[in-house]
């Protein structure tokens, strides 16, 4: 841990005095000795995991395709069920609707046997390392809420996101990355809303990366090293001098600071995203070319060599918020988004694994909604929006390995057993990362807010 | 009654949640069920649930609170938790059973299931009847009434024998740090204090001579008359303007699912910075915003500033899919800002529940949702619902009355000429149906040419050679396409000789050559008149020019679209192009099933001989053409032909276009209607009617207009006449000066918020700010004369390291605006002039969709206030350095410091840009020892002492490259450098 020297409590602090920052709870207790905001801290819990790399797959997967097997679906492919869905109330052509079978074949894989259809055959090989949970729903069936909500708790206003809290939770380990890296190639559903640090502090906003040549802005030097030299070091004596005549000025110190912190960005950020140091045989297992800067499996690899450097929270975003897996029209259009993402996400875990990395890293894959099992004919290729139910998974640090959580009715229809809200999932994720999602509070406007506001339970069957 | 709290008044209030205290019978049985609830049952509740559902605890899980009878009673989101003595009935009994399929009560986190005696005694609890004598006190929502009528924001305020002077502000405060044990910080210097002042009031820096002048100047009135003068800047109503639009969440879009721009929130954004600039009243300025649409115009406001006004209500954001679904969302938005805005109240808080700390409640909620509800607010569209509408007319309705009739008069005009002309092309058709023979006829197959004698029918006496025409007359020669697809080039000869009367001529189709174009496709040629014709139904004339065809200008076109058309090769010279061109010759082309015609208006009667060839003219193609000439005998038909083609070749009469109105994003009344409490927030669950009234705690008086309006009018008078609203808006105003309030919440005056430091310096200064009219300007003139305001910032007292207690001056960071104006007034690049709206796409062409929601970032010259900001994406820039939060309330800006700022000065494009154009800035100096003092005076607004000077000679000598880059390099150093982005 670097550059906890100096502390700098005034600088947060003054947002208290705004009324905006008031730390509770065991936060409080965390940063009774450091006012820094992301000097790199432990959790109130001993767990093992220190960080998260969460996986989004935006646009709504099918669960009974590629999660959920649901060999009913099948026997009773075409019946007519009746449903008070929100997405086909008073929706014209949808008076009867009609169950629509899985389009891909189950099978067990490894030692604990999990089903995962042929659209994952990755990702299947893997299972023995992930708690599957097949009883997730949520809140609202829109892309825009629903997103919002897996990210922020909220299914309509802007909340802090949960890398956000995070990183305020936690702090950074490496002062020369941010802690809270977003890596996405478009933006998704509620645009930078799902990355925000919204009344948190700035410092704990997600930084966007987008794959290609300026992975983050203003990292790249816009004059020659020796140039730029020369002038950070007459910066510095400007800002020596006037932070002389204003002593204990903790946040001039901290600006001086930034600017040196911002040097070491300039390197770090480029050597983070340079895999030329990778052998061959790694950039092979993601299916990556040499000299590739893009793709998923980029943004695979780039999420392990970030973790690896001290970052908190790592979130993958697959597609944006078009082109994606909103598969209304054909369900087929699956099939190149599970293969875009099947063999990096399995080189992930393994590659984690390999390196000893896995127990110290929550690996989280979601989305925002399943598809509904049904269609208002049952051979409509594609299937609809659908929150009632859809499949999530956790893998490495605390999870407990190799099981399934939770069931879906035998149509796949609802959630039925061992039921998994949003709210239960974010929960279950802080108490992973060693946090009563409870005491994970901010003041703010008179309130104490929470990742999970006043729901959530914590899974203890997913722990291990 | 100004504020001031009667038990009276609070009892009689409608809607107010007080429970009596009425006992059940009284008997020996009660008293028994009464002790087995004490002793058996309260102590479970107590140890076992009140952990998470009870009011002392702030909790209240799944909405359900077992403290008291009530609680239980209402129930949670799941309803009724107890049926009396029904246990299998009842949610809590199936809940501590551990039922399947529903909640299971204790959770496991909190100890699990209960032990088996326990579940037992609760069951029989259930069963008796469930007796519990626990009665909550008399409660105003999370406040007790006695609470509520003595919390010190809500007093009334004090009469002050005479107006404020800044030493009586300066006397409470030495009285505050004498308390705290505080040593007072000196005055500030007179340059710091000029750009503090600067910086303050305009959100600008001074120029050096304002520094230099002020330095200079030891008269006593110096100071009066800079404050003064900077008051009377427009640049004042800019920055604080923008103060305001923090506070009430001003943005460009309307945040919904797709982000949808507001083309005419702008009005409402130079509206309160206009209102600034004028000192509106501030009660006014608040009145107009709640309800200016209702006001009668005064004090310089006009009928439609009042309507601009309300935009502060329209700009609350939008939610969801469909706007409609979610409109309760959008109440909240508007009902929590009112509250925090005006109030100091989290008011929003008592949407799904009681206010948990505040004397609020869901009732007092509901009553203020009747009000919106009972307001129609201007409708930014939304991806189910299209474009925008309920816009509101900024023109007087007498002014947009007249100009819609002159529009309908001008479109009637219109559409009847349209008619018109219509009807003659028809009757020409009927005409001719009637009159029309077949002179000639014929199929031009692949590459033939054919005379217009070798089509003539056999048995035709004189065939083409004496034709006896009358004036008006029309012979007309079209070119058919063969199949659908037969549009060939094809090559025409036409031409008519006059054999009798006095004066024999000829009219060929050659002559139009000279003068294509300007000539048109009607060419009148000594009374005759050639007519150039799509004739697909009825004639129509080809009016659309075609100039240069192939980039080639020998080659010209009048046609309909591409095809049909008639053509020439002007030139000399043969024409190689998509087959072989004559030179100097009339060409026609068909379109698919288009065929085109020559027709030629006789110009009087007599005997007349018609020669002329057709050749398919591009054998490339498959199938040739056919022609056919034909004479119209109908004298009408010559003259309506040309009346055609003179109105087809008049300048093009557009429709006339729908007058437009500036309109503003605002709102209006609507059906007035009291609103439903939403049972646990949710519109789904209507509960009791509310009448629309005011806060029970402020005395609930009635909202409803006795004319049957929304309300809203009365709303606005019930705010501005709260002690809170003084008090309110004197803290902002402290705090934009001071960099914290003596409230450090401005948004939360409630028991949640902080103390305030003093309450009589506060109360004196909003009895004061009241008595003088709510001029926010004769504020700022008390604030900025005071001791107070003009200590110096550098000396910490290490008692007080947050200077919570302003013993000195809080140094302070450039906002994200202040910072980029600063470095685009100093490129000479910042334009101060208001501009108007963003350059948005025009609403025709938005198909914004929550997979494809709307997103820019605009460039802009002008002030950073005026930079366009998004709901659901946040400026780059801004986001960066703690701009306001779109989506919220911002009270006062975050000053964080993180790395990726430091990449901006060091990195950034525009930050280069700019510094590059300082640098090169024709007023500085080649020598380098004097361009270093002239930077420090426009960047740091002082002269650099020795070291300062000798580090930036240094730096310029060793830095590589040419003098502009070197210079540009200082630049960024310098506008880099802390002094530059801090005001001490």
């Amino acid at each position: 841990m670097k550059d906890t020297g100096h502390v700098h409590r005034r600088g947060v602090l003054r947002s208290a005095a705004a009324g905006s920052l008031l730390f509770s709870g065991v936060v409080k207790q965390l940063l009774a000795d450091s006012g820094d905001p992301l000097l790199a801290r432990e959790a109130p819990f001993p767990v093992a995991a220190k960080q998260v790399i969460f996986l989004f797959m935006t646009g709504g997967v099918s669960h009974v395709d590629t999660f959920d097997p649901k060999p009913a679906l099948t026997r009773d492919h075409g019946r007519e069920i009746r449903a008070d869905h929100p997405e086909i109330r008073d929706r014209p052509g949808y008076e009867r609707i009609f169950l629509k079978r899985p389009q891909w074949r189950f099978r067990p894989h490894g030692q604990c046997g999990t089903e995962v259809s042929e659209l994952f055959p990755e990702v299947a090989g893997c299972v023995d390392d992930i708690a599957l949970i097949r009883s997730m729903h949520t809140s609202h069936s829109n892309h825009y809420n629903a997103t919002l909500g897996m990210h922020t708790g909220s299914f309509a206003f802007s909340r802090p996101s949960i890398g956000s809290w995070m990183s305020y939770g936690l702090g950074t380990e490496n002062r020369n990355l941010p802690g809270f890296v977003v890596i996405a190639p478009q933006q998704t559903y509620a645009g930078t809303q799902v990355y925000a640090s919204d009344f948190l502090p700035a410092s704990h906003q997600g930084t966007l990366v987008v794959p290609g040549a300026e992975p983050i802005a203003n990292v790249r030097p816009r004059v020659a090293r020796d140039r730029q030299q020369l002038e950070l070091a007459a910066l510095r004596r400007l800002n020596e001098r006037h932070l002389e005549q204003r002593p204990a000025d903790a946040a001039l110190a901290s600006r001086l600071r930034s600017f040196e912190t911002a040097a070491g960005m300039q390197l770090a950020v480029p050597d983070a995203f340079d895999f030329s140091g990778e052998t061959a045989g790694t950039l092979a297992s993601y299916g990556l070319q040499p000299g590739q800067t893009s793709g998923f499996g980029w943004q695979c690899l780039a999420a392990r060599r970030l973790v690896e450097r001290g970052v908190r929270f790592v979130e993958l975003i697959d597609t944006g918020s078009s082109g994606n897996w909103d598969a209304h029209g054909d369900m087929l259009s699956h099939v190149p988004l599970a293969r875009n993402v099947d063999r990096p996400i399995a080189a992930l875990l393994k590659d984690l694994k390999q390196r000893g990395m896995l127990e110290e890293t929550l690996v989280v894959w979601t989305t925002e909604f399943g598809r509904t099992p049904f269609n208002n004919t049952a051979d409509a290729p594609g299937r609809e929006h659908h929150p009632w139910a859809f499949s999530s998974w956790l893998a490495g640090g605390g999870v407990k390995a190799g099981i399934t959580w939770g069931e879906t009715d035998e149509h796949g229809l609802r959630a039925s057993v061992n039921r998994v809200h949003v709210h239960d999932f974010h929960a279950t994720i802080l108490r992973l990362m060693g946090f009563d999602h409870e005491q994970l509070t901010y003041r703010h406007a008179g309130r104490d807010y929470r990742l999970t506001d006043v729901h959530g339970e914590v899974v203890q069957g997913l722990l291990e | 009654m100004i504020g001031s709290l009667s038990g009276t008044g609070i009892l009689t209030a409608a809607g107010l949640w007080i429970l009596a205290v009425v006992p059940h019978c009284h008997g020996q049985q009660t008293a028994a069920a009464d002790e087995f609830f004490e002793k058996r049952i309260r102590p479970i509740l107590v140890q076992r649930c009140e952990g998470c559902h009870s009011r002392a605890a702030g909790k209240a899980g799944g909405g359900l609170l077992l403290d008291h009878r009530e609680g239980w009673s209402t129930g949670g989101d799941s309803g009724a938790a107890i049926v009396r003595g029904q246990p299998d009935a009842s949610l809590l009994i199936q809940a501590v059973r551990y039922v399947a399929d529903g909640p299971q009560m204790p959770p496991e986190s909190k100890g699990g299931k209960l032990p088996d005696e326990e579940i037992q005694l609760l069951e029989e609890w259930v069963r008796t009847g469930a007796v519990d004598p626990r009665v909550p006190s008399a409660q105003l929502g999370g406040m007790s009434l006695q609470q509520a009528r003595t919390w010190w924001a809500f007093q009334p305020l004090p009469t002050l024998a005479q107006r404020l002077q800044p030493a009586d502000i300066d006397r409470a405060l030495q009285r505050h740090w004498q308390q705290q044990g505080l040593s007072v910080a000196p005055p500030a210097e007179a340059r710091t204090l000029l750009r503090r002042l600067h910086f303050d009031l305009t959100g600008l820096a001074p120029a050096m001579q304002d520094v230099d002048a002020f330095v200079a100047d030891a008269s006593t009135t110096a100071w009066q008359a800079e404050v003064e003068r900077l008051l009377q800047s427009p640049q004042y109503g800019v920055h604080w303007g923008r103060h305001w639009l923090d506070v009430v969440r001003y943005a460009d879009t309307a945040g919904e699912n797709t982000d949808r721009p507001l083309p005419h929130a702008w009005r409402y954004r130079n509206w309160v910075m206009q209102s600034l600039n004028a000192d509106l009243p501030f009660d006014q300025f608040a009145r107009l915003q709640l309800a200016g649409d209702l006001l009668p115009e005064a004090q310089g406001q006009t009928k439609a500033d009042g309507i601009v006004a309300t935009g502060y209500l329209a700009i609350a954001r939008r939610f969801g899919h469909d706007i409609d679904k979610d409109i309760h969302l959008m109440y909240e938005d508007v009902i929590d800002n009112l509250g925090k805005n005006f109030l100091g109240l989290t008011l929003g808080c008592a949407r799904c529940h009681d206010h948990k700390y505040d004397p609020i409640t869901a009732e007092d909620y509901y009553a203020l949702y009747g009000v919106f509800d009972s307001t129609k607010f201007s409708f930014p569209g939304c991806e189910p619902k299209g474009q925008p509408k309920d816009l509101v007319p900024l023109a007087d309705a007498a002014a947009v009355a007249q100009a819609q009739q002159d529009y309908q008069q001008r479109l009637a005009v219109f559409e009847q000429r349209q008619q018109q002309r219509d009807a003659g092309r028809l009757s020409i058709r009927q005409l001719s149906d009637r009159s029309h023979r077949i002179l000639s006829s014929a199929a031009v197959g692949e590459g033939q040419t054919v005379t217009l004698q070798s089509g003539v029918p056999q048995g035709v006496p004189g065939g083409l050679e004496s034709l006896s025409l009358k004036r008006g007359e029309v012979l007309q020669l079209a070119i058919l396409p063969n199949g659908n697809y037969g549009a060939d080039t094809t090559r025409v000869q036409f031409e008519i000789q006059r054999r009798s009367g006095e004066n024999p001529a000829t009219w060929s189709l050659q002559d139009v050559i000279e003068n294509f174009i300007p000539g048109g496709p009607l060419r009148q040629q000594r009374d005759a008149a050639w007519c150039f014709l799509e004739i697909t139904d009825g004639p129509q004339f080809l009016t659309d020019v075609k100039p240069a065809i192939e980039g080639r200008q020998e080659l010209s076109a009048w046609a309909r679209g591409d095809n049909p058309a008639v053509f020439v090769n002007q030139s000399n010279q043969q024409v190689d192009v998509w087959t072989r061109l004559n030179p100097r010759t009339v060409f026609v082309h068909p379109g698919p099933d288009r065929p085109v015609a020559i027709a030629w208006v006789c110009p009087e009667d007599g005997q007349y001989q018609v020669q002329g060839v057709v050749e398919d003219a591009h054998p490339a193609a498959l199938d040739g053409v056919s022609f056919r000439l034909e004479h119209f005998a109908d004298p009408e038909i010559g003259p309506a032909m040309v009346a055609l083609g003179q109105a087809a070749v008049a300048p093009a009469e557009s429709r006339p276009a729908p007058p437009v109105f500036p309109v503003a994003y605002a709102v209006f009344e609507s059906a007035a209607k009291n609103a439903r409490v939403h049972l646990r927030g949710d519109p789904e669950q209507p509960g009791a009617e509310v009448a629309r009234r005011w806060l029970t705690t402020f005395g609930g008086e009635a909202l409803a207009d006795p004319a049957g309006g929304s309300g809203r009018l009365q709303l606005a008078e019930a705010v501005v006449r709260q002690p809170l609203f003084a008090r309110v808006i004197v803290n902002r105003v402290w705090q934009w000066h001071f960099g914290r309030g003596l409230v450090a919440s401005a948004n939360d005056f409630g028991s949640r918020g902080a103390a305030p430091l003093d309450v009589q310096l506060l109360d004196m200064l909003a009895a004061d700010f009241v008595a003088g009219g709510y001029r926010l300007k004769d504020l700022h003139r008390l604030i900025l004369s005071t001791n107070a305001w003009q200590l110096d910032s550098r000396t910490a007292d290490l008692g007080d390291p947050e200077n919570q207690h302003q013993a000195r001056f809080s140094r302070r960071r450039l906002t994200a605006e202040e910072l980029r104006d600063a470095v685009l007034r100093a490129s000479g690049g910042l334009n101060t002039a208001v501009p108007e709206g963003h350059p948005f796409p025009p609403e025709s062409t938005w198909t914004f969709s929550q997979h494809a929601p709307f997103n820019a970032v605009y460039d802009s010259p002008h002030r950073s206030a005026f930079l366009m900001v998004q709901r659901q994406r946040r400026h780059p820039y801004l986001a960066l350095f703690d701009g306001a939060d779109p989506n919220s309330s911002t009270a006062q800006r975050q000053s964080t410091t993180v790395p990726t700022q430091a990449l901006y000065f060091l990195n950034d494009a525009f930050f280069h840009q700019q510094a590059q154009r300082i640098a090169e800035r024709s007023e500085l100096s080649g020598e380098d020892s004097e361009a270093v003092q002239q930077l420090y005076e426009l960047l740091l607004q002082r002269r650099p002492d020795v070291n300062e000077r000798a580090l930036a000679l240094d730096f310029l000598a060793s830095y590589p490259g040419t003098v502009a880059e070197r210079r540009a390099a200082w630049v960024r150093v310098l506008m880099s450098a802390s002094e530059f982005s801090y005001v001490d």
